[in-house]
Order: structure tokens, then C-alpha cells, then sequence
């Protein structure tokens, strides 16, 4: 049985108080483990489901990484479109966390692909399009490139941990 | 110095053949458990088919190839082993049985594609492209260059070759309605199916092959037996009715009648005489666009035809009403019931078929007004006390002088909700809403339907100040697992609070989606779930 994914809605939400934001320029590193204490998910066999972080910033990469290792999570990382593609065959990570504004293949582009790949039989993965989606229309083209979710930047270090959560409470569900 | 070696785990007669096109020597078969032993022997393998049913002896056969970088190709039968096979990620893999080309095609490619590996490991990125090029990810059929390449010999051999040329309706109207996730899923039962049902014909053949091109166009090639006719147009004809019925019945069976009301192929068919002083892709794409052509005269004829069917159908005012319940989200009980006019001939069953001939014959106003005349006449049978009516109004029936608030013959206007899509462009605004403003100072009600289809947003739904928003069905499929569909929804809900207006979920068609939008504040509810549920 697959616990019911708490939905938290992505919009407006900062997350005060652990001062770690990413995407905003001034990411400092933080002690993730002693200022926050989320649990992790269960998962029936104890392993957690492997994760791919894409960012062209190479300190972005660095906080996420280590803060979802913390969690137990496997991470691989990719600093560029391609490499994010190679990175998808050679993991197959369940969850990619994706950023879009890359130089070379933009997040987009690498979204549709892992999805057509996916959708081409493959392991289900669940895709997190790391970006601000303001508008409608964003959000509808998201849905089109077959995005499942999105994290707004900048976010602090809980939001990573509840979009990965509510999304990996999600595998191996329908659809 | 032994030559090369296909290991393989089945006698299929058309694997032997292939490594026989392949120039392979030796076929070895072992048993599918000692397949990965003899693959970790080594020894000039230079590629292993194998069509086991066992999930572990398979995952051996690909760990034990990966690991000397043998490509495995894997003969799947039925969807359950495609399925398992794909998990496993061998270098190729084919629905079995195939015809032995077929077979040769995809070893030929998969060793090409792992020598590609081998040799340039950083480049992987690319030969995944170039793989992805040949083959369509969605369906796995091979594409136009990749059948040229394969049959190129054989009409060099035979001196001739048959194009027939698929092309399905409407599945760009399918994707508007219900979103890209169901155009694929369709896409994947349309091509497992058209190539069951050419498996099944009875045209005499060598080589039959199926090719996707684009979203609704499927190309076969035919290239007729040693001392054979080639497919005669009884054949073709017979092949279409094949296709008609099978092909709509599976999507039927997969995708519900209203998806499979919108089915339609249509077939033509082209010779190609192969000329040694003209390049064969030449000859091969002009013989494509021949037998496109041939197709699109044959949907010529067709739409002639139920256009005449269509103005029989208005003449004799020949269509019925199916009453559509929308209920509370909350309480579950009736609010009122979507009017959706279907045609009684079978072919315009599907009101949005009916309703896209009439577009094309100009018919709109006509069917528009003998339509609304139908949902409203049964307006008090249907409806209890307080139960609202909804009827569909197109945004070009508002130019009709004939349409006005006395022409809707309600006796209660402030029980009609008259339902404008939101697919249909609104040119002239201002003048929209004046007329909308004399039917609202007759008491009718507004919807804006299909709301959230477009990437107009909010704001073009605010201008028509509606007193219902019907949320567009591709939002509301599969909404449970996808984020971003449940902010939109959040978004359109918390505008339509603030607009005083109400939401309503049409398409729900499980438990999941249902507890998923009440959950998310929507109002009302309408689909497939309520039906198979309703008392």
C-alpha cells in the first residue's frame, strides 16, 4: 500500500527560519541535520529510491546532494543537459530533480526526453522541474514536456525534502 | 579462427533465417538457464536472441551480455513479456513471432549500436539519439529510413514494391480533448494492433512492415512474393475494413467508445517499379505521397458522404440526447445534467464527429439550433425541482440571427447553463458579452467549458465572467499522481471562489481522481466514476 501523498501547494511558500535558499545567489552551507528534522520516508525495503539532481550550479548541486544523502537517498548528479541524459541511462533514477535554465540542452528539452525514454517502457521516474512556473501557460507547457511536479526557486532545504517525499510517495502507484 | 556466433534459446525456423541474412555461421541454441553460462564463456558470441519467459533467467542473460558487451536482443510475445523485457533493457527487442528480416534488422542494429559503445564511450549521448532517430520510442516501429535501408535489396530482387498508406482521424482532436498521455496510449494499442491485424492478412507476401511517420500516418511496404501478384485492390479494400473493425475495437476495448467513436482510417495504396537511373528513396517517397493521396481521396469520398448523411440527420431532426449527471463533490447528490446531443446514424454517433462534419459543411447553426431544441424539449422529464440543465453553445452560434433568448424555449431560463468552449477562439469580445449580457438579463446562466485547454490562462475566462468553469479533461487525467495538474486545478478553483463562480471536474473516471479534486476545493463533479457508481 502507497501512504497518501500529502499535497503541499508550491507557490509562495519560503521556508523561514533554516536561512538556506537555493537558487537566489547566496546558497550558504547549511547544517541540514541539526535545524531541521523531517523524516524520512518508509519504504518497504528499507532503501530509499535513487535520485538524479541536474544544475548547471555546481554549489546548487552541492547543498541538494548532500542534504537528500543525509536523508538516505542514493544521488547522482549532472551539471549539464547531456550529461543528465547519460547520467538517466546509466542510474535510472525514480526521481530527477531538473533544473531548467542550462546551458546547451535546456531542462525542458531533457525532460521531454527522459520522459519519451520512460514512456518507451522503461522504469517510471518521476520528474521535478526546478523553476519558478509563475504563469499558466508555464505550467500547461510543464504538462506537455511531462513534468510531475515543480520547485519553485528559490526554496529552502524543506521544500526539496517535501517535493522529493510527496513524489516518491508516489511510485509505484497508478499511472 | 571459428566465425561468428549467434547464441540463441529458441528453434524459431525465422531466427535461423535471419542469421542466415546476417551471414552469421553458427547459430548455437542453448537452454534459456545456461543461456548467460554460455555467454560468460565467450567465444566470437556476436549476439543472443532470446525469447524466455523467465523473468530471471532474462535478467541473467542481460547482466551476463552486459558484462562482455554482447548485445541481447529479446523476442517478446504478448504485451506482459514486452513489458518485462523493456525493464530488463536489452539493446533491442521485437514482438514476437517476427518475419526473419525483422528479426536480422534488429540484431544488425543492436550490434552496430554496441560497437558504437565500445568504441566511443563519451559519445553515448549521440548513438541514443541517432537510436532514437531509427526507431519511434512510443510504438518501437522502425522509421522511413530504416525500411528503405531493409528493403532495398529486396526491390532491387523483385523489381517492385506496394506502398499502403495509414492514415488515422481525428487522433489531433483526441489529443486536444483528452492530452498527450492518451494520444500515446492510443498510439501504442493502434500500432500493437495494426500489426496484428497485417500478421492476420491474407496478402502474400515477403515482406510486410510498418513504419510511423507521424502522429496519424502509419506507411506499409509490400514487397510481393517470387511469382506472386502483388496485393490486389480487393485486398487493399478488404485490409482498410480489417483495419476499421479490429483496430476500432481494441482502442475500444482499451479506451472506452467515446475514444473509439473518434477511430477513423482511411487507406490508400501506391506501386513503385523500381528504376535502376532513379535513387530508390526517391522512388519510395513519391511512391509514399501517391498512396497518401489515394488515402486522402478515399476520406474525400467519405466526407461527402456523411455530410449528405449529416443534412438527413438535420432534416429529420434524427439525433437523441444523453443526459449527463454532474453532482455535489462534497454530498455526492445530483446538481443537474450535461445535454450532449449524439447522432442517430451510427457514424455521427460521437457529438464531437457530428459536430466537426458540420463545421467542414457549414452546418453548424443548423445542427447547433435543432440540437438545443432536442436537450431543452425533455428539459422537465429529465430535471427535478431545483436540477440545472446544461446545453453546449458554440461560440459561432452567438453570430446566428437565429439564436437568441426567445429561440431557447425554457420555461425557467435560471435552470439553463449554457456552456461555451473555450477550444473555439473568441475573436470579438466586446461583442460577445453584450450578447451574453441580454441572454444573462433573461436569467440564462454561463459556463466556460474545457477550461484550462488553451494556454490562455485566466484571464480570457474572467472576461466572459462565468458563473461555472468546467476544467478541460486532460487536467483532470490522472491528476492523483501529478503536481502540477493539482496546482492548476488549486489556481482555478481559488479564481473561481474569488469570482463567485463554480468549478466543475468533468472526465472523473476514478476514486483516486474523484477524492483528488474534492480534496482540492473543486465543486462539482461529472464523468465515467459517477456513472459506474451512481445508486
Amino acid at each position: 500500500m502507497v501512504a497518501p501523498a500529502v499535497y503541499a501547494p508550491t507557490t509562495g511558500r519560503r521556508c523561514r527560519g533554516s536561512g538556506a535558499f537555493i537558487g537566489s545567489g547566496f546558497a550558504q552551507f547549511p547544517p541540514v541535520t541539526q535545524d531541521e528534522e523531517v523524516p524520512v520516508p518508509d519504504s518497504e525495503s528499507g532503501r530509499l529510491p535513487p535520485v538524479l539532481v541536474v544544475d548547471d550550479n555546481r554549489d546548487n548541486i552541492a547543498i541538494m546532494r548532500d542534504y537528500l544523502r543525509v536523508r538516505g537517498y542514493p544521488v547522482t548528479v549532472a551539471y549539464d543537459g547531456n550529461e543528465a541524459l547519460r547520467m538517466f541511462r546509466e542510474t535510472k533514477p525514480s526521481i530527477v530533480l531538473l533544473d531548467v535554465m542550462m546551458p546547451g540542452k535546456s531542462g525542458w528539452e531533457v525532460c521531454r526526453l527522459i520522459r519519451e525514454a520512460s514512456a518507451n517502457g522503461g522504469d517510471e521516474v518521476r520528474i521535478i522541474m526546478v523553476t519558478a512556473l509563475d504563469q499558466w501557460e508555464d505550467k500547461r507547457q510543464a504538462l506537455l514536456d511531462g513534468a510531475d511536479d515543480y520547485l519553485e526557486k528559490p526554496f529552502g532545504l524543506s521544500d526539496l525534502a517535501a517535493a522529493v517525499e510527496r513524489n516518491v510517495a508516489q511510485l509505484g502507484g497508478p499511472g | 579462427m571459428t566465425g561468428p556466433v549467434l547464441l540463441v534459446d529458441t528453434s524459431d525456423p525465422a531466427v535461423a533465417e535471419a542469421a542466415a541474412l546476417l551471414d552469421i555461421g553458427e547459430v548455437r541454441k542453448v537452454a534459456s538457464r545456461e543461456l548467460s553460462g554460455a555467454i560468460a564463456e565467450g567465444g566470437g558470441t556476436f549476439a543472443v536472441i532470446t525469447t524466455t519467459d523467465n523473468p530471471n533467467a532474462l535478467r541473467d542473460i542481460v547482466t551476463a551480455a552486459r558484462s562482455r558487451r554482447v548485445p541481447v536482443i529479446v523476442g517478446a510475445s504478448g504485451e506482459t513479456l514486452r513489458r518485462r523485457a523493456v525493464e530488463v533493457r536489452p539493446d533491442d527487442w521485437y514482438r514476437s513471432p517476427a518475419p526473419a528480416d525483422e528479426i536480422a534488422a534488429r540484431v544488425r542494429a543492436a550490434v552496430v549500436r554496441s560497437y558504437g559503445l565500445q568504441s566511443e564511450d563519451s559519445d553515448r549521448a549521440e548513438v541514443n539519439e541517432r537510436q532514437v532517430a531509427l526507431y519511434d520510442s512510443l510504438t518501437g516501429l522502425p522509421t522511413l529510413p530504416v525500411m528503405i535501408e531493409r528493403c532495398r535489396q529486396l526491390v532491387k530482387e523483385r523489381g517492385e514494391l506496394e506502398v499502403i498508406y495509414l492514415s488515422f482521424m481525428r487522433y489531433t482532436k483526441l489529443e486536444e480533448i483528452y492530452g498527450w498521455e492518451k494520444l500515446d496510449s492510443v498510439l501504442e494499442t493502434t500500432a500493437s494492433s495494426v500489426q496484428h491485424v497485417l500478421r492476420e492478412s491474407n496478402i502474400p507476401t515477403t515482406q510486410l512492415m510498418v513504419s510511423y511517420t507521424n502522429d496519424d500516418e502509419f506507411v506499409v511496404f509490400h514487397v510481393p512474393e517470387q511469382g506472386e501478384d502483388a496485393a490486389s485492390d480487393t485486398d487493399v479494400t478488404r485490409l482498410a475494413a480489417a483495419l476499421q473493425k479490429e483496430v476500432g475495437e481494441r482502442i475500444e476495448q482499451a479506451h472506452g467508445e467515446d475514444i473509439a467513436a473518434l477511430f477513423d482510417v482511411y487507406v490508400g495504396r501506391s506501386h513503385v517499379h523500381y528504376n535502376p537511373k532513379v535513387r530508390l528513396q526517391r522512388l519510395i517517397y513519391r511512391g509514399i505521397r501517391e498512396a497518401a493521396n489515394a488515402a486522402r481521396s478515399v476520406e474525400e469520398r467519405e466526407r461527402a458522404r456523411r455530410i449528405a448523411e449529416l443534412r438527413t440527420v438535420i432534416r429529420d431532426g434524427l439525433v437523441y440526447v444523453d443526459y449527463h449527471p454532474i453532482v455535489h463533490a462534497e454530498t455526492g447528490s445530483v446538481y443537474g445534467y450535461e445535454a450532449l446531443a449524439r447522432g442517430m446514424v451510427r457514424s455521427l454517433r460521437s457529438p464531437e464527429v457530428m459536430f466537426d462534419i458540420a463545421a467542414r459543411a457549414d452546418l453548424l447553426w443548423e445542427l447547433g439550433r435543432m440540437c438545443r431544441q432536442k436537450a431543452l424539449e425533455r428539459m422537465d422529464e429529465v430535471t427535478r425541482d431545483s436540477e440545472l440543465l446544461f446545453i453546449n453553445v458554440d461560440p459561432h452560434d452567438f453570430a446566428d440571427p437565429q439564436f437568441d433568448e426567445a429561440s431557447l424555449r425554457a420555461a425557467d431560463p435560471r435552470r439553463v447553463v449554457i456552456e461555451i468552449t473555450e477550444r473555439t477562439a473568441i475573436k470579438d469580445y466586446p461583442r460577445m458579452r453584450e450578447r451574453l449580457q441580454s441572454f444573462r438579463d433573461s436569467g440564462f446562466r454561463f459556463a466556460v467549458d474545457d477550461a484550462g485547454s488553451g494556454y490562455a490562462g485566466l484571464g480570457s475566462i474572467a472576461n466572459l465572467e462565468p458563473d461555472f468553469i468546467k476544467l478541460d479533461m486532460s487536467l483532470i487525467h490522472g491528476i492523483d499522481g501529478n503536481f502540477i495538474k493539482q496546482n492548476l486545478v488549486e489556481t482555478m478553483v481559488r479564481f473561481a471562489n474569488e469570482q463567485g463562480a463554480m468549478v466543475i471536474a468533468e472526465g472523473v473516471e476514478s476514486e483516486a481522481e474523484y477524492e483528488t479534486v474534492r480534496r482540492l476545493g473543486v465543486h462539482l463533479v461529472q464523468g465515467f466514476y459517477l456513472n459506474e457508481n451512481k445508486d
